[in-house]
């Protein structure tokens, strides 16, 4: 697009694919101004906010039959609350419709435990200001899907789908905004991940032969809700002439029980099975268990690969993997090795239970992912929490 | 009494603004610890004792 832009002449409409202005209902200054308030104000992610109004905002709030002054999420190590409105205003920020609202609300609904608690729920951490640079990866299930328009489909972690990027950037924007956690000072993320900007997916449940997450949690089929975990990076599982399922786990597996993943004995994941490989592992009488069992039994690292990581020692007080002889380590302690095809070799799993499986992406090739989650069973935070993650059911007004 | 590496120093500050303690003392010295050898972390605490003292005003 060449030429300046003038008051008459604004923003939008069909510019962005072919360059023509069409759309001459606002006037760009005041676009403008609004837009670098926000930045000015240090309210944004770095991308441009949607500027929210009272009579927008009030849209939002007609969603839910919840007081707007409702105390939505807290972090009560930094003496800070959000309220609903609060809440709201970050999701209009965010770019959601009004309609999103309730499933912004159930994210806060489903992460409440794990921040209030810090850390009571199997897959998470209650860490939100880590070095390690954690993220929330929130899966969304059930009817209202295919009735927000959410991507289940190919691209799932891409963009191009406004439910998916909104409210995961809602989650975003709330933390940042409402509590403070802002890069260079109470996010203290060494580099993180893209997926700090928003991680909202869906399972393709349509082609998925098997049960869906909601389902492992009790929630029958006219349910939509969501789930909340979090991830530090996901990894992509190249296996496009898999033809067995032990091939194709084993790669699985073999991601999982890498050393650069390991900053303790134990870790969890969340395996993004492709349609494809679901296909693949259903044809040969594969379900979800029979995959987390295989994933737990065979996701091990050697004691060779280990040592020369320099992880065979286990730290005094946060029994992090460290070199065998570091200053912290403890004397005589080792991760627990056993004897397989004469190796000793580390599972990095503590049980099947550390492995959740959705079945998410096109069913154009055999690609999947696994996506390295906090907690699990061998860790404190996961101890008291269930199999599957932290879920809520999304609840619109009139529907509770 | 806190001691935190100098990476972490606005950080800590912001924690202790957040706790109504503007200004709260506590320590510096120098980052990382992590990857440090004994005799490192010796000189290290060594190097901080002084300033530990201050705080919790502790002569010598």
């Amino acid at each position: 697009m060449t030429g300046d832009v003038t008051a008459s002449d604004t923003a939008t409409g069909d510019t962005a694919a072919s360059g023509t202005i069409t759309n001459t209902l606002i006037d760009h200054q005041q676009v403008r101004r609004a837009i670098e308030h926000y930045y000015e104000e240090g309210f944004t992610d770095g991308l441009p906010v949607v500027p929210p109004t009272e009579s927008y905002l009030a849209e939002f709030l007609a969603q839910v039959d919840r007081s707007p002054d409702e105390v939505v999420a807290a972090m009560p190590h930094l003496n800070r609350q959000c309220t609903l409105r609060v809440a709201a205003i970050n999701s209009i920020m965010a770019g959601c419709l009004p309609e999103y609202f309730p499933v912004v609300l159930a994210v806060l609904d489903a992460m409440r435990v794990d921040v209030g608690a810090r850390g009571a729920t199997r897959f998470s951490s209650g860490l939100w200001q880590s070095t390690t640079g954690t993220v929330p990866i929130t899966v969304v299930n059930g009817p209202v899907r295919l009735r927000l328009g959410f991507n289940c489909q190919g691209n799932i972690f891409g963009p191009g789908f406004r439910p998916n990027a909104t409210i995961g950037r809602a989650l975003r924007l709330i933390v940042m905004n409402a509590f403070g956690l802002k890069p260079h000072v109470l996010d203290q993320s060494t580099q993180a991940t893209p997926a700090k900007y928003t991680c909202c997916i869906a399972e393709n449940e349509e082609e998925s032969p098997w049960e869906p997450l909601s389902a492992e949690a009790g929630y029958g089929p006219e349910a939509s809700t969501v789930s909340f975990m979090m991830m530090r990076s996901t990894l992509h599982i190249e296996a496009r002439s898999a033809t067995r399922p032990d091939h194709l786990l084993s790669d699985v597996a073999n991601s999982v029980g890498r050393t650069g993943g390991l900053y303790s004995e134990k870790t969890a994941c969340l395996v993004v099975v492709s349609p494809e490989h679901a296909q693949l592992l259903h044809s040969h009488g594969w379900g979800k268990q029979e995959i987390r069992e295989f994933v737990a039994e065979n996701a091990v690292c050697t004691r060779e690969a280990m040592e020369r990581a320099g992880k065979t020692g286990i730290s005094r007080d946060m029994h992090w993997l460290v070199p065998a002889d570091h200053p912290d380590a403890l004397p005589g302690e080792e991760p627990q090795f056993e004897r397989r095809d004469g190796a000793d070799v580390h599972r990095v799993l503590g049980s099947p239970d550390d492995v959740v499986v959705i079945v998410a992406g096109a069913a154009n090739a055999g690609v999947s992912t696994v996506v390295d989650l906090m907690g699990g069973s061998s860790s404190p935070s996961g101890r008291g929490g269930g199999r599957v993650p932290a879920m809520s059911e999304i609840v619109t007004r009139g529907s509770a | 009494m806190s001691v935190c590496t100098d990476k972490f120093r606005t950080t800590a500050e912001a924690m202790a603004r957040l706790h109504g303690f503007e200004g709260y003392r506590f320590v510096l010295v120098h980052h990382p610890i992590a990857s440090l050898e004994l005799p490192e972390i010796a000189q290290l605490a060594a190097g901080a004792l002084d300033e530990v003292l201050a705080i919790l005003e502790v002569t010598r």
